[in-house]
């Protein structure tokens, strides 16, 4: 179904973002071809010149692949309405094989973006681009994730025929065991995940704060990889606890919804909390891994103590949200 | 750090405004092309919207299933006998017959939609008692009366008068007396129509007694509509089944298609605006290439002049987009989109008056600004990364 704005956009916007990185390849391949750091040739100060041109381009490209996260599950829900038995985002996601894995791709690849951008705005804090080989090599590495991107987002959107009967976020995320549809999170208490999901809230918040007090590399590792757990355990959170509670009915349970605008697109609030802290806080971690390079200790240094700030206050945040509708609930009975 | 990064950007983008400012022919000839580009784009998209919401509220009032005699590849009126075959099926609250059709007045040279109905045969809720403005539905054994739409009353210049004729198709008159009045609000679907009983509508199309134009299911729970329609179908092989959520997805893909069709159209304009802008930010002017060089010789990084380039970018597609947007919405509400009306709907000259509402998601803006803000951003970043990288000595020298 490409005959559709949305899936127009997409591809438009998916092959904006191809040419960029083909552009930005180009110059990486030269600089680890070419790059002497001891040389004034011409060639040299051409390339010092392209750096700039690669690190905007990925910078762009980030800020775009953010905008088509976030317009694919809208499409998503559009395309819900064309297909028989979807309901929400999620059926149409799960209409053909390819919706979830290029979401889930998306989802990665800001991540992944977002950590190149990091390295290259440490890399040009010193003087002597000490990063600039590792960096150039991780972007030919993200090039790959980029056509993966491309390529399931223009299967998903071929895929999508308006006949099609799929399930409805309801039975995919809901209680109906034994279901023959099969259900993506059965057998997972409520009361476990919540406890699960607040010790390790309670848990980064104590590595945070001891290691704004002192820094530790193992803890800082720790802190990362409790951030990717976090985050894991907080999409399955949302969607199997809070979203109910959002939607005010206990048998809604769906991760895209709460981004439409009759719940007043408490989503955008809710992920645009999340995501960011589980970048910054396994950031931090990673900044540490090139610490020891020339130039880059007072730098790393001082991003690690910002990073480990910024992801704790926007734990603070994401919680508060999280817990909002509960409390509500649990104070003046829901909705009315 | 952060403030001080903060006050940076503040001054970058005072300089970025400065710039625009002094270029501001140039601006602002790039700034219209781009929000009349954006006004296509986004006047389609907020009409497509609004017909789509508009069809399905037209459609709650629809039944649930409509069955049509089909022969020979064609419509054709369907026996009353058919009704007893439906009995046995479970689900169906109520099968009401119907005769729908079009009445062509020459004297008028307007064309009205006639539906007759046993209106006492209606299931509650599916009445339409709730739409007038004025007057009562007609009784069960009121003879001649009928309930019309706001434009019927028009064309008909009643003005206080409560009776009028038309001719059955041998010619000779048919008088009826008027009940009720439709209110405005139903306007998409009741501005043309005349509602009568049924025996008043066969006598005015001369439908022989046993026929009618299609049967109408009514069904008490809306998820045993698939079930039904396909026990109808195996029951009775030779009629049509519509089913309402099947017409919805229809109307759905039919416009989401014919929008999309538009779009790509429209891409070609998006193309040369996109190619216009590439060529602008590439010329660069001796005045713009001093500029630069002074700037670099001031202490400016290159950092610093792409995030300039950045700036203007943002603010020309963020005006842009403002007006474009704003114009859409003007003209969508305003003027009907008088400009790409007949794109989408295409098929009757003899329309109600249409009053379109888009609604502003942020979904929406977020699929105009991914359309328009987004190719011109890119196409305007390699030029802005020559034009940051002049080397000064050679733009001072010349």
């Amino acid at each position: 179904m490409f005959l559709n704005p949305w899936s127009l956009a997409l591809s438009l916007c998916s092959l904006v973002a191809l040419v960029l990185g083909a552009v930005a390849g180009r110059t990486a391949v030269r600089v680890l071809r070419f790059w002497e750091p001891g040389s004034d040739s011409n060639r040299q100060i051409r390339l010092e010149n392209e750096i700039w041109l690669s690190s905007t381009l990925v910078a762009y490209g980030l800020g775009f692949q953010i905008i088509t996260l976030i317009l694919f599950v809208l499409a998503a829900d559009q395309f819900c309405q064309v297909i028989v038995g979807a309901m929400c985002a999620t059926g149409a996601l799960l209409a053909n094989p390819y919706g979830m894995p290029a979401l889930l791709v998306k989802l990665v690849g800001i991540f992944f973006y977002g950590f190149w951008i990091l390295i290259h705005q440490l890399d040009i804090r010193s003087e002597h681009y000490p990063l600039v080989r590792i960096k150039y090599l991780a972007l030919l590495l993200l090039l790959p994730l980029l056509v993966l991107d491309a390529s399931l987002q223009t299967l998903y959107i071929a895929g999508i025929k308006p006949d099609i009967i799929t399930s409805c976020c309801a039975v995919v995320f809901g209680e109906s065991a034994g279901d023959a549809t099969g259900n993506l999170i059965t057998g997972l208490s409520q009361q476990g995940l919540l406890a699960a999901f607040l010790v390790s809230l309670a848990g980064l918040v104590l590595a945070g704060f001891s290691l704004l007090k002192r820094w530790r590399p193992w803890l800082a590792g720790l802190y990362a990889v409790g951030w990717l757990w976090f985050f894991g355990l907080s999409l399955v959170v949302i969607t199997s606890v809070i979203s109910s509670y959002v939607y005010a009915m206990p048998y809604h349970k769906c991760p895209f919804c709460m981004l439409k605008p009759e719940y007043y697109y408490f989503g955008f609030a809710l992920y645009g909390a999340l995501i960011p802290a589980a970048f910054f806080g396994a950031s931090a971690a990673l900044a540490g891994l090139v610490r020891g390079k020339a130039g880059l200790r007072g730098v790393v240094d001082r991003y690690q103590q910002l990073a480990i700030k910024i992801s704790l206050v926007l734990l603070l945040i994401f919680s508060g949200l999280s817990c909002y509708h509960y409390l509500k609930y649990l104070i003046s009975g829901g909705e009315g | 750090m952060a403030q001080r990064n903060l006050e940076k950007q503040l001054n970058i983008l005072d300089y970025a405004l400065s710039s625009l400012w002094r270029r501001r022919l140039k601006s602002l000839s790039l700034l219209l092309v781009f929000a009349a580009v954006i006004f296509l784009l986004a006047s389609f998209q907020m009409v497509t919207q609004a017909l789509t919401d508009k069809a399905r509220q037209v459609l709650v009032y629809t039944p649930e299933i409509t069955l049509q005699k089909m022969s020979v590849g064609r419509q054709e009126a369907i026996p009353l006998a058919y009704r007893e075959q439906l009995a046995g099926i479970f689900g169906i609250r109520r099968v009401v017959p119907r005769i729908w059709g079009y009445y062509f007045d020459e004297v008028r040279l307007a064309n009205y939609t006639v539906m007759g109905m046993e209106l006492g045969e209606m299931p509650e809720g599916a009445r339409l008692d709730t739409t007038l403005s004025g007057g009562a539905m007609p009784g069960t054994d009121e003879r001649g009366r009928v309930v019309i739409g706001q434009s019927i009353k028009k064309a008909l210049a009643l003005e206080g008068r409560t009776t009028f004729s038309l001719f059955r198709p041998d010619l000779s008159l048919t008088s009826f007396e008027v009940s009720g009045e439709f209110s405005p609000d139903t306007d998409i679907m009741t501005n043309d129509l005349i509602v009568m009983g049924l025996a008043e509508a066969r006598d005015l199309f001369a439908i022989p007694a046993g026929l009618v134009t299609d049967l109408c299911v009514y069904v008490a729970n809306p998820t045993e509509i698939e079930t039904i329609a396909k026990k109808i179908s195996a029951t009775l092989p030779s009629v049509r089944v519509l089913t309402r959520p099947q017409i919805q997805k229809t109307y759905q893909v039919v416009f989401g298609w014919r929008s999309g069709f538009g779009s790509i159209c429209l891409l070609t304009a998006l193309a040369a605006f996109v190619i216009l802008a590439w060529d602008k930010a590439s010329g660069l002017s001796p005045e713009e290439r001093r500029e630069i060089a002074i700037l670099k010789v001031l202490g400016w990084e290159t950092s610093d002049i792409l995030a300039v380039r950045f700036w203007e970018s943002v603010l020309v597609s963020g005006l842009a987009c403002l007006a474009g947007m704003t114009a859409a919405y003007i003209h969508v509400v305003y003027f009907a989109a008088a400009l790409f009306r007949p794109v989408l709907m295409g098929w009757s000259v003899l329309r109600p008056e249409l009053h379109l509402a888009p609604r502003i998601e942020v979904g929406n803006i977020l699929l105009i600004l991914a359309f328009t803000v987004l190719p011109y951003l890119a196409a305007t970043v390699i030029p802005a990364w020559r034009s940051a990288t002049v080397p000064a000595d050679s733009a001072l020298g010349g």
